[in-house]
């Protein structure tokens, strides 16, 4: 288990290390000219332009830049934001970022969970009657309809009849995250109550289910000591990426309220050709996810003793 | 055997609602059931053979329900039970079940010695410690060598014919009155077959349970039953003592279970099939519902369903072969040279 980790470890940072890689070429084959404003483009002739951007080491050969850029990742240091926060270091960018976009995955992430499970459960020790129909007209709503609709009737309701802040503001943290958490955690609860659901569903029409039963075990204990546990199992497994990933921000739930997070950063940063904040954002997220996967991995390797991943050569 | 049944189901009927449509899978079903005897049941598959045994320890499906008939056992007529409360004295407890496939049987996220600790810390009121060490006996019981070890084990770790015995050791770890084994050698390699038939019947013994088979292979029949009932389209048609319906069955469907045994084949001939299929339950079956198929069928049969006739004290066949007013028929060419091979 210790080398598979290992392994699985060196795998991850390897493909970290690829996909910053493959953004920094592209962002390098852009066009310089994006590099200045336009206040900027009219103000310097082509001479100071070229100046400052040699400066600034944009007009070395890529491979020099690319080592440039990879000494930094060694120190994990991106270098200053051009144009977002002009000489503003990206992690300092990034971390203020981060800690908004994270306060608001975390409580969204912990409610859904919290939810979509009891809800998940409920529908599966109710199938076929009002709790399960209610629970699946929920889901099929959530994942049918466009996310703006659903995010705009969560911000009627919640603007108009509970009057809560429809914009989030970094004065007034706490109620105006209330409606971006709901429409965060609106989705979630459905992924998770519809596979919770299914999963219950399927476990307890397995044999050993009732072999339990035959053994006089009551549907009581069955669902709590067998069902839930095993049904828990294949859902574990994308928890630590879901939850890395709501970390990073929602781009759309962060645009519609505005909310100043790592979701808004990357689009403004990518509009705007601020090339280090997006080898840093990029960076960021690459990282969560392939850590998430990694780690829903091992979880699976945790719970289910079927699972042996195997090092060195051997397969499963 | 003028002893009292342990377990009497009388005209027992079962149905299943299927997309609004009622299906009787068992109509008007008797069936006696002695202390400490081994009885087989035996028919095609659809007879009805394991919904008939499913409801006695209520673990019909949820679209089943027994609507007649009635099954007493110690007194009491379990086939009105409707609660999980009431059904829970009796699994495990009193009557146990194994099931056909042991690779499906075992929760594989469990340890198995956990298994079949639950079983013992359910029905029997040990906990803990002392469970476990009974767990660990049971295993050792059924034949598991190295058990401490082998119960802290996952059941992925074993393999098929061991992980039916865990199942079987999971069964009886409350010491049942009846087992009822649901085909339980068919997902099994042919040299394990034997192995678990022994083991069933060594606990049979020590544990003084009756045990009732559920199976489609007559050579499991001839080699453990002490009596065998024949099942066909959610009735029993013929039941007796094992040599009774081997060597002297009288019910045509019987006769041709018995003649399609592959030990009578004749080499170079066909062996003998079974033409059409047995009738749709979703209708009313009228007259003996094995007739369609009959070639001798009597003009009686199509019309009006036929009562048990006795054949000796312990054999009864549901055929009008044996009414005094039916024309004379004989047995079969096959069944009378299976008589004459016993006679050997």
């Amino acid at each position: 288990m210790a080398k598979y980790t290992v392994k699985r470890l060196l795998q991850s940072l390897l493909t970290v290390f690829i996909i910053v890689s493959i953004v920094f070429v592209l962002m390098r084959m852009l066009p310089t000219d994006y590099y200045f404003t336009e206040e900027q483009q009219m103000k310097y002739d082509e001479e100071t332009k070229h100046d400052m951007l040699q400066a600034a080491g944009l007009l070395d050969p890529i491979p020099t830049q690319l080592f440039r850029f990879y000494r930094g990742l060694l120190r994990l240091d991106f270098g200053e934001s051009r144009r977002i926060q002009t000489g503003v270091s990206v992690w300092s960018i990034v971390a203020g970022k981060f800690t908004i976009s994270m306060r608001l995955g975390l409580i969204a992430m912990a409610i859904s969970l919290a939810v979509g499970v009891i809800l998940g459960v409920l529908q599966a020790r109710q199938k076929d009657r009002l709790m399960d129909h209610v629970g699946t007209v929920y889901t099929v709503f959530v994942n049918s309809v466009p996310p703006l609709v659903s995010y705009s009737l969560v911000l009627a309701f919640g603007a108009r009849i509970l009057k809560l802040p429809s914009l989030y503001s970094n004065r007034n943290p706490g109620p105006s995250s209330i409606l971006p958490i709901a429409c965060l955690a609106l989705t979630s609860i459905a992924h998770y109550a519809l596979w919770t659901r299914r999963y219950m569903v399927d476990e307890s029409t397995k044999d050993y289910i009732k072999l339990a039963r035959i053994k006089g075990m009551s549907s009581q204990s069955i669902m709590v000591r067998h069902v839930l546990k095993n049904a828990f199992v294949p859902l574990a497994q994308y928890i630590p990426a879901s939850l890395l990933l709501t970390l990073g921000g929602s781009l759309l739930v962060e645009r519609f309220f505005s909310v100043p997070g790592m979701g808004t950063l990357m689009t403004d940063a990518i509009n705007r050709y601020d090339t280090n904040v997006v080898q840093g954002c990029v960076f960021l997220y690459a990282s969560l996810g392939i850590i998430g996967v990694f780690l829903g991995d091992i979880l699976m390797m945790i719970l289910d003793p079927r699972i042996k991943l195997a090092g060195g050569g051997e397969t499963r | 055997m003028a002893k009292e049944p342990i377990l009497s189901a009388k005209d027992v009927e079962i149905q299943f609602s299927l997309r609004g449509k009622i299906l009787k899978a068992i109509r008007r079903c008797s069936l006696d059931l002695y202390e400490g005897e081994t009885l087989a049941i035996v028919g095609e598959s659809g007879s009805g053979k394991s919904v008939f045994t499913k409801s006695f320890l209520g673990m019909l499906d949820a679209n089943g329900s027994i609507t007649g008939g009635t099954i007493m056992y110690e007194g009491t007529d379990i086939s009105k039970y409707t609660a999980e409360k009431d059904w829970l004295t009796i699994r495990g407890k009193k009557i146990s079940m194994v099931m056909q496939d042991p690779m499906t049987s075992l929760n594989p996220l469990k340890k198995i010695g956990k298994q079949i600790q639950e079983s013992i810390e359910l029905n029997q009121g040990i906990k803990g410690e002392a469970a476990r060490k009974l767990a660990i006996e049971m295993l050792k019981k059924v034949g598991i060598p190295d058990a401490e070890r082998r119960a802290n084990q996952y059941p992925h770790e074993f393999s098929g014919g061991m992980r039916q015995r865990v199942v079987i050791a999971i069964a009886v770890a409350c010491r049942p009155q009846i087992l009822i084994c649901d085909e339980p050698t068919t997902a099994l390699d042919v040299t394990i077959q034997a192995q678990i038939l022994d083991l069933i019947r060594a606990l049979q013994r020590e544990l003084n349970m009756t045990v009732i088979y559920i199976t489609h292979d007559l050579g499991v029949v001839a080699n453990v039953a002490d009596r065998v009932a024949v099942m066909y389209a959610g009735q029993i048609v013929e039941y007796g003592m094992v040599n009774e319906i081997f060597y002297d069955a009288w019910h045509p469907y019987t006769w041709a279970l018995l003649s399609s045994l592959p030990q009578l084949g004749v080499k170079g001939e066909d062996l003998p099939t079974i033409d059409g299929t047995p009738p749709n339950l979703f209708y009313e079956v009228k007259g003996d519902a094995f007739a369609p198929r009959n070639q001798q069928a009597l003009a009686i049969d199509f019309e009006e369903e036929p009562p048990f006739f006795d054949v000796s004290e312990t054999h009864k066949a549901k055929t009008w072969y044996l009414d005094p007013r039916a024309p004379k028929i004989e047995q079969p060419a096959s069944i009378k040279k299976l008589r004459e091979q016993m006679r050997k």
